[in-house]
């Protein structure tokens, strides 16, 4: 039994994680909450539905195809929504409040292009899981867990070791600084986007091999990929995976003993325990004084 | 006519919430995104009373309103460390928490089934259960709401209050203690949307936790917006606006699978807009910083 909590942990985690990661990256160069992020990961979900069900495509193909897609509309939003906010030097509540009116927009109108039922992805019979240790682990499970530590092993490889990985570090740093050394932001922050986005589509598609996809998903979605980059320290690409397994396991493993309703409850008290005691989070990433 | 009265109750209702809300947001500029749970701590507190012990809705409405400022003190503790958007995410939590509770106590609040069959307000033997009837009372309390909270804004105290918006460590080196009145204005806050949660469940006579979810709080938080940041005129017309916008969107005939995600879009779309154009608010003097 608490091998299975601990193996459904682990694989929520890695979803969390990976919806993290894509907050982090795009928090580290913008330094406001993008809750938008929520409903890009939605829309990769139903962008894998039409291109797999509706379209026909192969699941691979469409697997990049989603992915880029769901970059395109990050970028969109940033273009159309945060980048006016930006050049009126907005407050960050007012970029808050910004990115939930385009939550809100984006994910009616995917109810209203796809309806409010529940749509599935999954086609063919159900396999049988694989037992270890007396768990039960799927095949998607398995899969879902590879490309989520491929994901985050590239990611990791791209921001150390890439030129532009580099400059978004260095925006992130000091963005006067790295203008000044010719790094222009607005195209590091579009970049950040598109990438950023991507990795939330990645997610909603993979999440979408696994449960049921329905239009109101992105909201816990991105409430837990908040919860996880804040326990990993905000910003921080190594403390978003390790916030995000962190919250999986933890969430799996409270409701061993508490009811499987008071999930959510679990993730917001260790969240308003983060914030109260330790507001840099797991490792300590220094949070700037006013901002807290 | 039954039903042009009924939007009108549920106006009233909300211009109550939005006020309150106002006075943490606007008036002290501390974003709390959770206003639903206070209402929802008044609404169950309330109606278990009058249903389990058959307490008079009157007194009902009172503890309702207490607990909830009780409540709203617990809520003010992150206010004291955080700030921004990480207070806005703490109080969010928060709201999730009442509203799951609300759902899995299941002994006591019967969860997603709700609470039916609670009693409406009674004068001396006379039940209040006509609309026009209600309809005063509700105007009655919004008016003394609206009285209530002005008087509190253009108080000493409330100048206190727009000190610790305008610059909290300035405030605090006159020698204003802004925690104890961070506290207090949450348990204010609170107290008010306590009543609005009991009037909404004595009204109704039916709660569920349903009534009671974040995009409820998000309503409340677009209406204070909306009308705007800092005035009671504004909540007026914010949580009117917003309140009868989305009923005209009926008479155009619609299927509610559509005309239910076309009222959000516009609530989405609005919220955009008053973030590019009028950060502000309608009537608004105060901007965020």
């Amino acid at each position: 039994m608490l091998f299975q909590l601990l193996l459904n942990g682990l694989i929520a985690g890695s979803i969390y994680a990976l919806i993290a990661l894509g907050f982090a990256v795009i928090y580290k160069t913008v330094r406001f909450f993008h809750l938008a992020h929520g409903v890009v990961y939605t829309s990769g979900a139903y962008l894998a539905y039409t291109l797999v069900i509706q379209l026909g495509v192969n699941s691979i193909v469409s697997f990049f195809f989603a992915s880029i897609l769901a970059g395109i509309i990050g970028v969109g939003i940033d273009r159309l929504v945060y980048r006016p906010l930006r050049k009126q030097k907005a407050a960050n509540l007012v970029f808050l409040i910004a990115s939930f009116g385009v939550f809100i927009f984006i994910q009616n109108l995917l109810q209203l292009i796809y309806g409010a039922q529940i749509l599935t992805i999954r086609t063919g019979p159900v396999k049988e899981g694989h037992h270890i240790l007396g768990a039960v682990i799927t095949d998607t499970q398995i899969l879902i867990l590879v490309v989520c530590c491929a994901l985050f092993g590239l990611l990791w490889v791209f921001i150390r070791r890439a030129r532009l990985g580099k400059a978004m570090r260095a925006v992130a740093d000091d963005p006067v600084a790295a203008s000044v050394v010719g790094i222009y932001p607005e195209k590091i922050i579009f970049a950040s986007f598109a990438l950023g986005s991507a990795l939330a589509g990645a997610a909603g598609i993979l999440i979408s091999l696994e449960t049921n996809i329905e239009p109101t998903m992105g909201f816990n979605a991105i409430l837990k990929g908040i919860i996880a980059s804040i326990i990993g320290g905000i910003g921080s690409i190594p403390g978003a995976v390790a916030g995000g397994f962190f919250l999986g396991i933890a969430e799996n493993l409270g409701i061993w003993k508490i009811q499987a309703g008071w999930k959510d409850s679990i993730a917001f008290a260790i969240l308003i325990i983060f914030l109260l005691i330790r507001p840099g989070g797991i490792f300590g990433v220094a949070v700037e004084k006013e901002r807290i | 006519m039954e039903y042009l009265l009924h939007i009108l109750v549920i106006a009233g209702i909300y211009i109550i919430l939005t006020l309150s809300l106002n006075l943490i947001l606007g008036y002290t500029g501390l974003p709390a995104l959770g206003h639903a749970a206070f209402s929802c701590v008044g609404a169950y507190v309330s109606a278990l009373l009058a249903l389990n012990y058959g307490i008079s809705p009157w007194i009902g409405l009172l503890i309702g309103a207490i607990a909830a400022s009780l409540m709203g003190g617990v809520i003010a503790f992150p206010s004291l460390r955080l700030k921004g958007d990480y207070l806005a995410l703490a109080t969010f939590g928060f709201a999730v928490i009442v509203y799951s509770i609300a759902k899995n106590w299941v002994a006591v609040t019967r969860g997603p089934l709700g609470l039916p069959g609670i009693p409406t307000f009674s004068i001396g033997g006379f039940q209040l259960s006509s609309i026009w009837s209600y309809l005063i009372l509700v105007a009655l309390l919004v008016a003394l709401t609206a009285f209530l909270l002005n008087r509190v804004a253009n108080s000493p105290f409330g100048r206190i209050l727009k000190g610790i918006r305008e610059d909290e460590i300035a405030t605090e080196s006159l020698g204003k203690n802004v925690n104890r009145h961070k506290v207090l204005v949450f348990m204010i806050g609170a107290f008010f949307a306590g009543i609005a949660g009991s009037l909404y469940a004595h009204y109704i006579t039916f709660i569920d936790p349903s009534s009671f979810t974040i995009m409820e709080s998000i309503t409340i938080l677009l209406m204070v917006v909306f009308g705007g940041m800092g005035s009671i005129k504004g909540s007026f017309v914010g949580a009117a606006i917003l309140v009868i916008l989305p009923e005209m969107l009926r008479f155009l005939g619609m299927p509610s699978s559509i005309a239910a995600p076309m009222r959000q879009m516009i609530y989405g779309l609005l919220l955009l807009l008053l973030m590019l154009k009028r950060p502000q608010g309608i009537l608004g003097r105060y901007r965020f910083r």
